[in-house]
C-alpha cells in the first residue's frame, strides 16, 4: 500500500473503532434515567376524582356511589348466595380453590388469583364474557367466547364471592338516553384507542397478550371492563367520572359497533392495510389486466 | 338565378377542399406552424406491447389526482386554528377541532360529491404510486434503463420519491389522529438526523411539534411546489420518450435500429383515450363503492391522543416496517444522542435505497462495460444477476411492508407480538439472501430449457398403411419463428419520412419505421 494513503486509513479505522467504543461505554457509566411522575399523569396510586364532592366511599376507601345517575350499580342477591357456592366450587375451584383465595400452581404463587373482594362486577364480567371457567388455563390471555354459564348463574357466583368479603363495584347498569356520543369519542380517543385502536378493533400487545375486538360487546360489560380492569387493562375509577363512562359506553356501543360508512364498503376497520390491498390488487391489478387486453401480447 | 345549396356535396365545397376541419387546421398551421410537429407526432411510432401500458396507467391516474385534487382545495382550509364542529357527524359534534380537519369532515358530509372526490382522490393516489412500482419493475428487469435511458431512469425515479412524499402530505393534511401521528413520526425522523436534526425539525415546522404552521407549509408543498415539480419531470419523462423512441421486445421484423408499431393516429390514439377513460372509471367505482380513510371515525389530532394499529398508506409501508423491526440501538456520548434505532432504519436506509436506484444503469454499466446503444429488451431470464439482484431488493421491501403490520399480523393470527417482530427480522435478512440465488437458479434453467417462454407444439400422430404409427412433432407457430421474419407489405403512407427505408407493413396497422 502506498504510504500516501496510510495515514488518513489509520485515521478512518480509528473512528470506526473508537466511536463505537466510546458510545457504548458511555452508554454503560451513564447513570440510570431517572423518571419522576409529573402531576399530570395518572395510575392507580393517585387516581383522581373529578367529582369527588358526589364519591360515597366505605370505611375502606372502596367507591360504593359515584353520586349520579348515569349509571346504576346493583348487588346480586344474598339469597343466591348458597346457589353459587356450588356452582363455583363445580366450576371455578378447581384453580381459585375452595376458598376463592387462589392456589399457587407449582410454585407460581399467583398464577391463579384470590378472588376475594374483588367486588361483583369482576366476577361478573370475567364469567359472563366467556373467559372464566378458563378454555386453556396456561394461556397468557383468555380469549372472549360463548359463556358456558348462564347470566344467573354468573349472578349467583358473584354473591356467593362478594358474601365473602363485601366489596364494589357491583354489576352496573349505564343509563345511556342522557349519554353524550361525541364526549364519548373524545373521552375514547384519549382513554381506549392507545390499546383497542381508534376504530375498536383490537390489537396485539406484547408477549401474546392482547386488546380485544370491541365490536360485539354489551354495554354493562363495557363498564364492568372500564370500572374493574380484567387483565392488563388498567382499572379507570376515579378518573371517569359515571357520566364519562356513559358516554363512553355510547360511543362505544353506537359508533365502534355499527360505523357509520357512508364512503361504501367499511373494508373491515382495517385501515391502510386493507385500503393498500384493494388499491395495488383490485386498482393496478386490474387496470393492468385492461392494458394486457388493450395492448400486444407476444 | 338560384342554386341549390342544400347538397352535401356543395356544402363540402363551401368549406375548402379540406373540409371544415382541415381548414381549420390550415389557418392554425399558417399562425402557429403546427403542421410539421403534429405530423409527426400523429405519426410517432408505439411498440404497444401491454406491459408499455402500465406506465400509462400511473400517467393517467395523476391525471385523476391533479382533477380531483383540485376540487378539494376549493373546500379544503389549510389552517391549524381551533374551531367547534357544529356539522352533520353527531360524534364529533361540539368537539375543538383543527379547521383542517373540520373543513375535511365537512367537504366529506356536507359537499355535493365530496366525499366521491376525497376518495377517488385517494385511490387514484394508491394507484398511481402504485402503477409508477410496477412500470418501474418492467423498466428494471426488461433492461429498458440502458443507454441511452439512463436519463429517464433516474427522472422516473425522483418522480417515484416525490410521489411518495407528496402522498404522505396529503395524507397528513386532514389532521385526523392517524394522520396526526404520521407527522409525529416524521418531526421525530428528521429530529433523528445527526447533528443538524433538530434545525432542521424546526426550521420545517416552525417551532416544536405540532405547532400551527406545519399544515399550511405541508398543504402549500402538496398542492404547489411538489405537484409542479412532478408535472414538469412527467413532461420531461415523456419529451425523452418520444425523443428515444419506445424500446421494443425482440420480434418477428424487431432490430436495434427500428421501430415497430402502431402510429399515434388513429390506432393508438384510440387505444390510449380509451384507457384514460378505464383509469378513470375503475378510480371512480373505487372512489363510490370502497371506503378509504374514513377520517370522521379516528376523530381530531391532539398531542395527547394516540391509536393503536396506525398505519402509513401502502408505499411508506416499508419504511413503517424498517423503524419496526430495526433493535432499538442508540448513541450517547459527548452529551449527545444519536437515536440510531430511527436514523439507520429511516434515513439512512431509504437514502441508500434510493441512490442505488438511480446509480443503477451506471453500476451495471460498470460491471458489464457495455457501453452500446440498447432498443431491444432483454428477457429477464436472459440477465440473471440483474434479475436476481432485482428481487432480492423487491423482496426485501415486500419484507419491510408485511413487517408494518406486525400487530395485525400477531393479532389476527393469535401469535404473540414479540415472535413476529423476530421473525420479520429474520425474514428481511434471509429472505433476500435466498431470493438472488433462487431467483438465479430459475433464470439458467429458463436460459437451459429450449424453447422455454414458447408454446409447445403437439405432436401429429399418423398411422401407416402397414399399421405403424408414428409420431411427427408439428410445425414451430408462425410468432415463434426467427426474428427477422418479414412482415407483409401495407401501402407505404406518403407522409412517412425516409420513405425509402421505411418497410411500413402488417397486421392491424402495424407499422415499421427507422429510428
Amino acid at each position: 500500500m502506498k504510504s500516501r494513503y496510510r495515514a488518513p486509513l489509520i485515521a478512518v479505522a480509528a473512528l470506526v473503532v473508537v466511536f463505537p467504543v466510546l458510545g457504548l461505554a458511555s452508554a454503560a457509566l451513564a447513570a440510570p434515567h431517572t423518571y419522576t411522575r409529573t402531576p399530570y399523569q395518572t395510575g392507580r396510586a393517585n387516581a383522581g376524582t373529578p367529582n369527588s364532592t358526589n364519591v360515597v366511599k366505605n370505611a375502606s376507601g372502596a367507591i360504593v356511589s359515584y353520586g349520579n345517575s348515569a349509571i346504576t350499580y346493583t348487588a346480586p342477591s344474598p339469597a343466591l348466595a348458597t346457589l353459587g357456592q356450588s356452582l363455583f366450587l363445580e366450576n371455578c375451584a378447581s384453580c381459585h380453590g375452595v376458598a376463592a383465595n387462589g392456589v399457587p400452581a407449582n410454585g407460581t404463587a399467583g398464577a391463579f388469583p384470590n378472588l376475594v373482594g374483588l367486588g361483583p362486577a369482576t366476577i361478573d364480567f370475567w364469567i359472563e364474557s366467556g373467559r372464566m371457567p378458563a378454555a386453556d388455563t396456561r394461556a397468557v390471555q383468555a380469549n372472549r367466547r360463548v359463556p358456558r354459564l348462564s347470566q344467573s348463574q354468573a349472578l349467583a357466583i358473584a354473591a356467593w364471592v362478594n358474601s365473602l368479603s363485601p366489596s364494589y363495584p357491583d354489576i352496573p347498569s349505564p343509563n345511556l338516553a342522557s349519554a353524550n356520543v361525541s364526549d364519548g369519542a373524545a373521552l375514547f380517543a384519549l382513554n381506549c384507542a392507545a390499546c383497542h385502536t381508534i376504530e375498536g378493533d383490537g390489537d396485539a400487545l406484547a408477549a401474546g397478550t392482547f386488546a380485544p375486538s370491541l365490536r360485539n360487546i354489551p354495554a354493562y360489560q363495557v363498564v364492568e371492563a372500564i370500572r374493574t380492569g380484567p387483565g392488563n387493562m388498567p382499572r379507570f375509577t376515579g378518573n371517569l367520572s359515571d357520566f364519562q363512562v356513559a358516554d363512553i359506553v355510547k360511543f362505544v356501543t353506537t359508533e365502534i359497533q355499527h360505523p357509520q360508512n357512508p364512503g361504501g364498503f367499511g373494508l373491515g376497520g382495517l385501515g391502510p392495510v386493507a385500503e393498500g390491498f384493494v388499491g395495488l390488487l383490485l386498482g393496478v391489478g386490474l387496470l393492468a389486466l385492461v392494458g394486457f387486453w388493450v395492448g400486444e401480447r407476444q | 338565378m338560384s342554386q341549390t345549396v342544400n347538397t352535401k356535396r356543395a356544402q363540402r365545397e363551401k368549406s375548402g377542399p379540406y373540409g371544415k376541419l382541415g381548414h381549420a387546421l390550415n389557418e392554425l398551421d399558417d399562425r402557429m406552424g403546427v403542421a410539421k410537429g403534429g405530423r409527426s407526432f400523429l405519426d410517432k411510432i408505439f411498440p404497444d406491447h401491454w406491459s408499455f401500458m402500465l406506465g400509462e396507467i400511473a400517467l393517467y391516474s395523476f391525471v385523476v389526482v391533479l382533477a380531483t385534487g383540485v376540487f378539494l382545495t376549493l373546500y379544503y382550509v389549510p389552517s391549524q386554528a381551533l374551531t367547534t364542529y357544529t356539522g352533520s357527524y353527531l360524534p364529533l359534534y361540539g368537539q375543538r377541532v383543527t379547521e383542517a380537519f373540520a373543513s375535511t369532515v365537512n367537504l366529506s358530509f356536507a359537499v355535493r360529491a365530496g366525499l366521491l372526490m376525497r376518495q377517488m382522490h385517494h385511490w387514484s393516489c394508491n394507484i398511481f404510486i402504485g402503477a409508477i412500482v410496477v412500470h418501474m419493475g418492467r423498466v428494471f428487469f426488461t433492461g429498458a434503463f440502458r443507454k441511452p435511458r439512463e436519463t429517464n431512469w433516474v427522472i422516473g425515479t425522483t418522480l417515484l420519491i416525490l410521489a411518495i412524499v407528496n402522498g404522505f402530505l396529503g395524507y397528513s393534511l386532514p389532521d385526523d389522529l392517524v394522520s396526526g401521528t404520521g407527522i409525529r413520526i416524521a418531526y421525530s425522523i428528521i429530529l433523528s438526523i445527526p447533528v443538524v436534526g433538530t434545525y432542521v425539525a424546526f426550521f420545517l415546522f416552525g417551532g416544536n411539534f405540532p405547532g400551527t404552521s406545519i399544515l399550511p407549509r405541508f398543504f402549500i408543498l402538496h398542492v404547489l411546489i411538489i405537484p409542479l415539480i412532478i408535472l414538469g419531470l412527467v413532461g420531461a419523462h415523456m419529451v425523452l420518450l418520444v425523443r428515444q423512441k419506445h424500446t421494443q421486445f425482440p420480434g418477428k421484423g424487431k432490430t436495434e435500429n427500428n421501430v415497430v408499431g402502431t402510429p399515434m393516429y388513429p390506432v393508438f390514439m384510440a387505444k390510449t383515450t380509451g384507457f384514460m377513460f378505464v383509469v378513470a372509471g375503475a378510480t371512480a367505482l373505487l372512489g363510490a363503492f370502497a371506503q378509504i380513510n374514513p377520517i370522521w371515525q379516528f376523530g381530531p389530532y391532539t398531542a395527547s391522543r394516540i391509536s393503536y394499529a396506525v398505519q402509513p398508506d401502502w408505499y411508506m409501508g416499508f419504511l413503517d416496517g424498517a423503524l419496526r423491526i430495526f433493535p432499538s440501538w442508540s448513541f450517547h456520548s459527548f452529551g449527545h444522542t444519536i437515536p440510531l434505532e430511527v436514523t439507520i432504519p429511516a434515513v439512512i436506509f431509504p437514502g441508500i435505497l434510493f441512490n442505488l436506484v438511480m446509480a443503477w444503469p451506471a453500476i451495471e454499466r460498470k460491471f458489464t462495460k457495455d457501453n452500446e446503444m440498447h432498443n431491444l429488451l432483454d428477457r429477464p431470464s436472459n440477465r440473471p444477476k440483474r434479475t436476481s439482484a432485482g428481487v432480492a431488493v423487491a423482496v426485501l421491501c415486500s419484507m419491510l411492508f408485511i413487517a408494518s403490520s406486525t400487530d395485525v399480523i400477531a393479532n389476527f393470527f393469535h401469535l404473540s407480538l414479540n415472535s413476529v417482530l423476530w421473525a420479520m427480522r429474520i425474514l428481511c435478512i434471509v429472505m433476500p439472501v435466498l431470493a438472488y440465488p433462487v431467483t438465479y437458479r430459475i433464470c439458467r434453467e429458463m436460459q437451459g430449457f429450449a424453447g422455454a417462454g414458447k408454446r409447445k407444439t403437439t405432436n401429429i400422430v399418423t398411422r401407416t398403411a402397414e399399421g405403424e404409427y408414428v409420431a411427427t412433432p408439428a410445425p414451430v407457430y408462425v410468432d415463434d419463428l426467427a426474428h427477422e421474419h418479414e412482415l407483409d407489405a401495407l401501402p407505404v403512407p406518403t407522409y412517412v419520412v425516409d420513405a425509402e427505408d421505411a418497410v411500413p407493413a402488417g397486421e392491424g396497422g402495424v407499422r415499421r419505421v427507422p429510428r
